[in-house]
């Protein structure tokens, strides 16, 4: 396994945001993640991506070291990338810096040699400028590169986003809603961006997803949380017919057939 | 730039100066957005200790002016702990409280002069010649304000300076991409405060080798704030445009001390609102949208 999470719980007050969560990720698999508003999708992410710290008794392990108790960074440069919701680009550095700062972790030069700028630097600068400009060609946002990145429109931030986080070189790639709030085209755009690059780097992806069409099509694997528990697990086709899932999602009242239909169609 | 006038001498060297400290302010607070307060309080500890090592220990400015930023850098180290925990506001209260308490301490200290001030600082000596004359020590206050310049630049267009941008757009997407927020903080607080030692220990032993702590009230805070935020907040050469720029200004305005501070507070007010990055901000904002409507141009004509 590439990422194995035993009993994970986050509590915040008396609200048990993730309630003892096994989750347990092959390398090279897309998984998905789905569930209502508020059921721990996001929390999650920020538990294994060392935001949040969990409850005792957790263990996260990637990559055959145990990162429960690592710090954020740490964790990203052990090859751990994700991106937000909201996206958080660097609004105010250009497009080129935004990936820049994602392969921070792999600039080889130290403080005082940048303090006095020596020859080093410079290579080592026009070195990962290069490499990062292939990357931004790649995500088809070359053009911008010098563009600061908050004049992108929608569809642009978030590949933006989508590079940076690959600017890491990560083996695992953890996406929050990549397809939110996009246009149909931009969906199409964004997850054929997605999937290309997992082809090209051989990543490993957990994809949360409202868009069920997306999850539905792309993941080999698919848990469904509510109320911070996950209640099934299963490929997307399961899923569709499990009951929990589809009274989680649309509530007891409606007919079972009317239900499949729905999600079917989706 | 060498003047007959030794006034002008002297306001060329107290320019020097403060671009030497508005440069290292920009560091912390321009890109690395930490606001702090403390700055003016770092420069009182770099004068102070390069004072007390030259009368005291005896020791040449040369080798006081490096004790200074060690010890600065090392007070800088402590003014940037408050950062892990503190934002904004509530960041600028805790330095506010360092640096006053900064003040207070040297004002009531009697070895250090208390509230008359700290006499007869030496000026630095190359051989036998002393440098007490303000024609002479441009040749010590230049070169280093250079220096700092030059330092500034490499270090800001480094992957240091993209770090240090990335905490004040976004600490936790920082984070994310593998900065190390703790260390950055500390690395731009500890840069910034070797730039104020440097210029509270030229301060020191510029004639007349006298020091006051009265020099290091909220007041110059606030010049030294509207130096780099007229200058262009996180411009890389915000800190110089805003330090010439500001010392000229104040130099001419002195005749009307008593209205300096409502003046430089509303200045301060106007160039957040209409000019939110500065001289240096509005100068590239200009140059970047040429460019990008060039291209934009290109693109459209090209399909």
């Amino acid at each position: 396994m590439l990422l194995e999470v035993k009993n994970l719980t986050k509590r915040f007050g008396g609200l048990t945001a993730v309630s003892n969560i096994d989750l347990a990720v092959k390398p090279g698999a897309v998984h998905g993640i789905i569930g209502p508003n508020g059921s721990g999708k996001s929390t999650l992410f920020n538990l294994i991506s060392g935001v949040y710290k969990p409850e005792p008794g957790a263990s996260i392990v990637f990559d055959g070291d145990d990162i429960t108790d690592w710090e954020p960074h740490e964790i990203a440069r052990h090859g751990v990338a994700r991106t937000f919701q909201l996206l958080r680009i660097f609004s105010g550095m250009s497009v080129l810096e935004n990936l820049l700062i994602g392969h921070h972790g792999l600039i080889r030069y130290n403080t005082a040699s940048a303090v006095i700028g020596s020859r080093n630097v410079w290579a080592e600068e026009r070195r990962v400028r290069e490499e990062m400009m292939e990357l931004l060609a790649f995500i088809g946002l070359a053009d911008y590169a010098d563009m600061p990145a908050g004049e992108l429109s929608g569809g642009q931030r978030r590949l933006l986003a989508l590079g940076r986080a690959m600017a890491m070189r990560p083996k695992l790639l953890l996406l929050d809603e990549p397809a939110a709030s996009l246009s149909p085209v931009n969906v199409e755009i964004v997850l054929d961006t997605v999937l290309a690059l997992k082809k090209r780097f051989g990543l490993t992806l957990i994809i949360i997803e409202h868009i069920l069409k997306v999850v539905m099509e792309t993941c080999e694997t698919v848990s469904v949380l509510e109320h911070g528990e996950k209640i099934a697990e299963g490929s997307p086709a399961a899923i569709k017919e499990d009951h929990r899932v589809i009274e989680a999602y649309l509530g007891k009242e409606m007919e079972d057939s009317e239900v499949r239909a729905l999600l079917r169609s989706a | 730039m060498l003047l007959k006038n030794n006034y002008h001498q002297y306001v060329v060297n107290v320019i020097a100066i403060n671009v030497i400290l508005a440069v290292g302010l920009n560091i912390v607070k321009g890109f690395a957005g930490q606001v702090t307060v403390g700055h003016i309080a770092l420069a009182a500890i770099g004068a102070y200790t390069s004072a007390v090592v030259s009368t005291k220990l005896g020791l040449p400015f040369w080798a006081a002016l490096p004790t200074a930023m060690l010890v600065t850098g090392l007070a800088g180290a402590i003014v940037g702990i408050p950062s892990f925990r503190l934002e904004g506001a509530y960041l600028a209260l805790a330095t506010l409280g360092l640096a006053e308490s900064v003040r207070i301490v040297i004002s009531g200290t009697e070895s250090l002069g208390g509230a008359i001030g700290y006499e007869n600082i030496p000026p630095p000596f190359i051989g036998s010649m002393a440098l007490d004359a303000h024609r002479s020590y441009y040749y010590v206050v230049m070169p280093l304000a250079l220096l700092g310049i030059y330092f500034s630049f490499s270090i800001l267009s480094s992957d240091i300076g993209r770090a240090f941008k990335a905490l004040r757009e976004d600490q936790l997407a920082a984070a994310a991409s593998g900065v190390n927020v703790r260390k950055y903080k500390i690395i731009a607080f500890v840069l910034s405060a070797l730039y104020a030692g440097c210029a509270g220990s030229l301060k020191a032993h510029m004639a007349p080798g006298f020091l006051n702590p009265n020099d290091y009230t909220i007041t110059e805070m606030v010049t030294l704030l509207l130096m780099v935020v007229f200058g262009g907040i996180g411009h890389i050469w915000g800190g110089v445009i805003g330090a010439v720029l500001v010392t000229i200004i104040n130099d001419l305005t002195q005749d009307y001390y008593q209205y300096r501070m409502a003046i430089f507070g509303s200045v301060i007010v106007l160039t957040v609102m209409f000019m939110p990055r500065g001289i240096g901000g509005m100068i590239d904002h200009h140059l970047v949208r040429r460019r990008f409507k060039a291209i934009r141009e290109a693109k459209s004509r090209a399909t």
